[in-house]
C-alpha cells in the first residue's frame, strides 16, 4: 500500500499522544451508528493489475477514432495538439486547488487571466469568467444570471424565451436550474425552413432574455438571429449559444447585438471524453458583471508594486454571500479550461480561421455526397450549416445507424432521441479529422442501410 | 455572417508556448510541490495511475451518445463505481452525472423536493442549515427554491438539538449537514438529530465533503441520511487541477432512487443473443429512473474524474477504512504537535482548540484570537508566512463559528516528518517579530496582492491591442 508514508510508524505517532491503539481515535462514533464488519469490497490491487484491468475494460470501448466516426451533438471528435496534456498536467497545475492564495499561485492565476482573455475576444464581449461545468449549466445560468439583472424593469418579469431547437439535454438542465426560482419559460418557434420565427420573436420584446443557439441543433445556421436585437428591445438580455469553433468563421455574437454568450468549449482542449470533464464558456457585457456565476480573475499590484493576478469580485460568490449567492459553482472546470487556453494560443487567430475552415469544407462535403444518396434528403436544405447537417431518410433512422455499426461506421446520431416524431432522421457530424475516406464510407454505408432496410 | 476581424490574442509558436506555461507552473503551489493542509478540501496525492489511465483513447475519445455495445468498459466502470460508493455510504441507489461538490448537493436537494412534490407537500419550503456549513449547502438550497434556515451551533460546535427542535416544522423540507462537522468533531447525536427531523416529515441530506474520516467506520446511511453527495475530487483522489473539474456523485435511500438524474448504469446477465461485453458474464445498459428529474449535466457527469477515482479506489478496495485511519491518525498527531506544550507559560502566545474534543476526525481548528489579542498578528498574517516556509496554507476564516479560524486536515499522504517539522514551523512563526508575520509573505514569487485594487480597477483581461 505505497499511497500511506505512515504505515508502520502508527504506534510511534499514537504512544505520542499517549494512546495505543488507532480504535481510540474512533472512540467517538457512539455505538448506535457504528459499522463493525470490514466494507464488503474486494481487496486491495496494485497498479500493474489495475492497469491491466482498466486496459481489458477501457479496451472493450469502441472509441470514435477507430473508426469513420459522424456523432457530434456539439461534442467534437477534435485533434488536441500533443502540448496541450503534457504541460496541462503537470503536477504544479494538476495538484493545486482554488488560488485562494495568489501569492503562490501566479502561474495559474496568470494562465485564467490569459483564458478569460482569448473567450473574451473570440466572443466580442469584455468579461469572461474560468469556465462552467458545460454548455448546458452556462445557459442556465445565463438564464438565471439575466433574469436577476432585468427583471425589475422588464415588463415581463421573470420570463424568458428560448428557441424550439434548444435540444432536449440542454432543456432539461434549464428546467432544473430555473424551476424553484420562478422563471417563466416560453418557447420561440421555428419555421418550415428552420429559421427563427422573427414576427413570433416580438413576443419576446421587453422579456427578461432570449435564449437562442448559433448553430443550432441540426447545425443550422440562421442569419435571421443577428437581427434579434431590433425586436427584443435594448433591455432584454440576448444569451447566444455557440459553437466555439465556428467562431473563426462566423462573427462573432458580442458584434450582433449578444449581452452573454455561452457555449461548449470542449472543442478546444480536451477529447470528447465520454461527456466530461468538458467546460462551458460564459461571457457578458459590464451590465452582468457583479451577478454572473463563476470566478474571475482580475490583475493587481502586490505590496511591492509588481503586477499580480488575484480571483475577484467574490463577494458574488457562495463562501462569501451563502444562499443570497449569485451560483452554488465553487469547483468549475479550471484544468480543462487551462487545457483550452493552450490549445488557442497555439492555434492562433489564423489557425482558428484555418481550423473552422477544414471543419465547414467537410461538413460540406460530408453533406452534398449524403444528400445525392437516392432517398436522402436535407431536413433544412436553405440553411448554411456548421459542424453538423440533419437528413431524412426513408427508413428508421436506428435501424439505418445499426446497420452502418455492423459495417464499421459510426454513421451520425438518431435525432428521434431527442424529438419523438424524428425516427427517420440521422445528424450527422464533422470535425477537422475527417477525411475523404471517412466520408466515401459513410456514403456506401449508409446507401447499403438504406437498401437492408428499406427492403 | 462572416466574421469581420479576427481574435486578437498573440501567435505564438510550440517552443514559445512551452516555456510560457513552464515558466507559469513553476509559480505555482500543488500537492506535488508541498504540504497543503487545506481543511474541507482533503489534499491528498494524486496517484499518477489515473492520469495514465484516462489517456487510453477507450476513454479518453469515446462519445456519451455512442450504443451501450460501444462502451461496455465505461458502463462496467460506472456501476462498479456506483455500487462501491453506495456500499460505503450506506445508500441504496448512486448516480455519478454531477460533476461537483455543490452540483451533487443541489441535485439531492432537487430529488427531495421532487419526493416531496410527489407526496402532495410542496408546502415544504424550508431546508435548515447549520450556521458552520460550507457556503455551497444555502446556496445550492436557495437555486431549488428554498427558504433557509440557519440554526446556531452550540457552544463547542456541535449541533444544538434545542435550536433544531424550534426550528423543524410542518414545512421543513430538509436539513443539511456534514458529519465530522466543519470543525473536524465528530457529532455525537447526529442519530438523534435524523430522528427529530423525520419525525417533522423533512429528509437528511449528507454533506461529503468529510467523508474522508469516516469510510469503514460508520456511514451516512447509518446515521439517519436519506440522501449524501461524495467528492471525488478530495476522498477518492481527483486531482483539483487549481479549481476544478470536480466529480459530485449522489447517493440515496431507496425512495429517493426512481428521482435520480438520468441515465443510470444498470446491468443484467449476459445472453448468447449480446454483443460481446467485458467478459464478466454481464450486459451493462443506461437506464433512466422512472421519475427523473431529468439531467443536471448535459451528459453523465466527469468521466474522467470517475475512472481516475475508479483507478484510486482499487487500490485500496477494503481497506479503504485504513485510509480513513490514517487520515484520521494524521490529524490527532498534528493536532498535538502543535498544540502540546499549549498553557506553558515559557511559550509565545498560542491558539485555542476551535473545538474542544479529546479527539478529532480527519482536521481540525485553531482559534488564533488569543494571538491576535496578544501581539496583533492575525489567522491571515500566520497563513501568509507560512507560504515563505514553502507550505500552502490552511483553509482561512472557515467555518465561521470559529474566531480568527485556521483550519487544517493534513490528509493520509503526509509522513510523519512533514508533520513534525510544520508543527516546528508553525509554532517559529509565533515566536516571530510580528512585524515580519504581519508584512509576510516575502519570499513567494509575489508579495502580498492587493484585492481591494483588484475589485477597484476590474482589470479582467488584456487589452490587446
Amino acid at each position: 500500500m505505497d499511497q500511506l508514508p505512515n504505515l508502520g510508524r502508527e504506534i510511534e505517532m499514537l504512544s505520542e499522544m499517549g494512546m495505543s491503539s488507532i480504535d481510540e481515535l474512533f472512540a467517538d462514533i457512539p455505538e448506535d451508528v457504528r459499522r463493525n464488519d470490514p466494507l464488503p469490497l474486494p481487496p486491495p490491487q496494485s497498479e500493474e493489475q489495475i492497469l491491466a484491468d482498466a486496459e481489458r475494460l477501457l479496451g472493450a470501448n469502441t472509441h470514435l477514432d477507430s473508426r469513420p466516426s459522424f456523432i457530434s451533438a456539439g461534442l467534437a471528435r477534435n485533434f488536441v495538439p500533443t502540448m496541450v496534456p503534457m504541460l496541462a498536467t503537470r503536477g504544479e497545475f494538476l495538484t493545486s486547488y482554488t488560488p485562494y492564495q495568489p501569492e503562490v499561485s501566479q502561474g495559474m492565476l496568470q494562465a485564467m487571466w490569459e483564458f478569460q482573455t482569448m473567450i473574451s475576444e473570440l466572443v466580442a464581449l469584455p468579461v469572461a469568467n474560468v469556465s462552467m461545468y458545460d454548455a448546458s449549466t452556462a445557459a442556465a445560468e445565463a438564464i438565471t444570471c439575466a433574469v436577476r439583472v432585468r427583471s425589475k424593469r422588464s415588463s415581463q418579469p421573470n420570463t424568458v424565451y428560448v428557441s424550439e431547437f434548444v435540444p432536449p439535454h440542454r432543456m432539461s438542465v434549464i428546467e432544473n436550474y430555473t424551476q424553484g426560482v420562478g422563471i417563466d419559460i416560453k418557447i420561440l418557434p421555428h419555421r418550415d425552413d428552420g429559421t427563427l420565427d422573427l414576427e413570433a420573436a416580438k413576443a419576446a420584446d421587453d422579456s427578461c432574455a432570449v435564449y437562442v443557439e448559433q448553430p443550432n441543433a441540426f447545425g443550422s445556421m440562421d442569419e435571421g438571429l443577428m437581427s434579434l436585437r431590433s425586436i427584443i428591445g435594448e433591455k432584454t438580455a440576448l444569451i447566444v449559444g455557440v459553437d466555439v469553433v465556428s467562431l473563426g468563421l462566423i462573427e462573432a455574437p458580442g458584434n450582433w447585438g449578444a449581452d452573454i454568450v455561452v457555449g461548449e468549449g470542449q472543442p478546444f482542449g480536451i477529447g470528447p471524453t465520454a461527456g466530461g470533464p468538458i467546460y462551458g464558456i460564459f461571457a457578458c457585457t459590464k451590465d452582468y458583471l457583479r451577478l454572473m456565476p463563476g470566478r474571475i480573475v482580475g490583475q493587481s499590484l502586490d505590496a511591492d508594486g509588481k503586477i499580480a493576478y488575484t480571483l475577484t469580485l467574490s463577494t458574488r460568490e457562495q463562501h462569501i454571500r451563502r444562499h443570497r449567492a449569485t451560483s452554488n459553482i465553487c469547483s468549475n472546470e479550471t484544468l480543462i479550461a487551462l487545457m483550452g487556453a493552450m490549445h488557442m494560443s497555439l492555434l492562433g487567430p489564423e489557425g482558428l480561421e484555418r481550423l473552422a475552415l477544414r471543419v465547414t469544407a467537410a461538413t460540406q462535403i460530408a453533406l452534398e455526397t449524403v444528400a445525392s444518396i437516392e432517398g436522402v434528403e436535407l431536413i433544412y436544405p436553405e440553411s448554411p450549416v456548421f459542424r453538423e447537417f440533419a437528413v431524412r431518410l426513408p427508413c428508421s433512422s436506428r435501424e439505418a445507424l445499426e446497420r452502418m455499426d455492423s459495417m464499421g461506421v459510426m454513421g451520425g446520431f438518431d435525432l428521434s432521441q431527442w424529438w419523438a416524431p424524428m425516427g427517420d432522421c440521422l445528424l450527422i457530424g464533422c470535425d477537422e479529422r475527417t477525411t475523404k475516406e471517412d466520408i466515401e464510407s459513410l456514403s456506401s454505408a449508409l446507401s447499403a442501410s438504406i437498401s437492408e432496410v428499406s427492403s | 455572417m462572416r466574421r469581420n476581424a479576427l481574435p486578437r490574442w498573440p501567435r505564438a509558436s510550440e517552443p514559445e508556448l512551452v516555456r510560457h506555461y513552464t515558466l507559469l507552473s513553476q509559480r505555482n503551489f500543488g500537492i506535488d510541490t508541498g504540504f497543503y493542509p487545506l481543511g474541507s478540501c482533503t489534499m491528498k496525492h494524486n496517484p499518477r495511475i489515473n492520469e495514465r489511465i484516462v489517456q487510453m483513447p477507450g476513454i479518453d475519445r469515446i462519445h456519451p451518445l455512442q450504443p451501450d455495445s460501444q462502451i461496455q468498459g465505461l458502463l462496467a466502470i460506472y456501476y462498479e463505481m456506483q455500487d462501491m460508493l453506495s456500499i460505503c455510504a450506506g445508500m441504496d441507489s448512486v448516480t455519478l452525472q454531477p460533476v461537483a461538490g455543490a452540483q451533487g448537493e443541489f441535485t439531492a436537494i432537487r430529488c427531495i423536493q421532487e419526493y416531496h412534490n410527489s407526496n402532495g407537500e410542496s408546502n415544504r419550503n424550508k431546508v435548515i442549515v447549520p450556521d458552520s456549513a460550507h457556503g455551497t449547502n444555502p446556496a445550492s438550497a436557495a437555486m431549488c427554491g428554498y427558504e433557509i434556515v440557519e440554526i446556531p451551533s452550540g457552544p463547542d460546535g456541535r449541533i444544538d438539538l434545542q435550536a433544531l427542535r424550534a426550528a423543524v416544522d410542518g414545512e421543513t423540507a430538509a436539513m443539511m449537514i456534514t458529519n465530522p462537522s466543519t470543525l473536524g468533531v465528530f457529532e455525537p447525536e447526529i442519530a438523534e438529530a435524523a430522528r427529530i427531523v423525520h419525525e417533522a416529515g423533512g429528509q437528511m441530506y449528507y454533506d461529503g465533503a468529510n467523508f474522508n474520516a469516516i469510510l469503514g467506520k460508520t456511514d451516512p446511511g447509518r446515521m439517519g441520511f436519506d440522501a449524501v453527495h461524495y467528492n471525488l475530487h478530495k476522498t477518492f483522489s481527483q486531482p483539483h487541477g487549481g479549481g476544478g473539474p470536480g466529480s459530485g456523485p449522489i447517493g440515496v435511500k431507496s425512495h429517493l432512487a426512481k428521482y435520480l438524474p438520468s441515465p443510470i448504469a444498470a446491468r443484467r446477465t449476459r445472453t448468447e443473443e449480446d454483443p460481446r461485453g467485458v467478459g464478466d458474464g454481464f450486459w451493462y445498459f443506461w437506464e433512466d429512473p422512472e421519475s427523473s428529474i431529468g439531467k443536471v449535466q448535459q451528459w453523465n457527469g466527469n468521466a474522467g474524474a470517475v475512472v481516475r477515482a475508479w483507478a484510486f479506489y482499487r487500490r485500496y478496495g477494503r481497506d479503504l477504512e485504513l485510509m480513513s485511519e490514517h487520515a484520521v491518525l494524521n490529524a490527532n498527531y498534528l493536532r498535538h504537535r502543535i498544540m502540546r506544550n499549549h498553557g506553558d507559560s515559557a511559550m509565545p502566545p498560542m491558539p485555542k482548540d476551535g473545538a474542544p474534543s479529546e479527539v478529532v476526525k480527519h482536521e481540525f481548528t485553531l482559534d488564533m484570537s488569543p494571538v491576535k489579542d496578544a501581539t496583533g498578528v492575525t489567522a491571515k498574517d500566520v497563513a501568509k508566512r507560512l507560504l515563505d516556509y514553502g507550505y500552502m496554507a490552511p483553509t482561512l476564516y472557515f467555518p465561521q463559528i470559529v474566531p480568527e479560524c485556521l483550519m487544517l486536515e493534513p490528509t493520509e499522504t503526509e509522513s510523519k516528518d512533514v508533520l513534525d517539522k510544520f508543527a516546528d514551523d508553525f509554532l517559529s512563526i509565533l515566536s516571530e517579530d510580528p512585524e515580519i508575520v504581519k508584512n509576510a509573505p516575502h519570499t513567494t514569487p509575489v508579495r502580498r496582492v492587493d484585492e481591494v485594487l483588484a475589485a477597484r480597477q476590474l482589470i479582467l483581461r488584456h487589452p490587446c491591442e
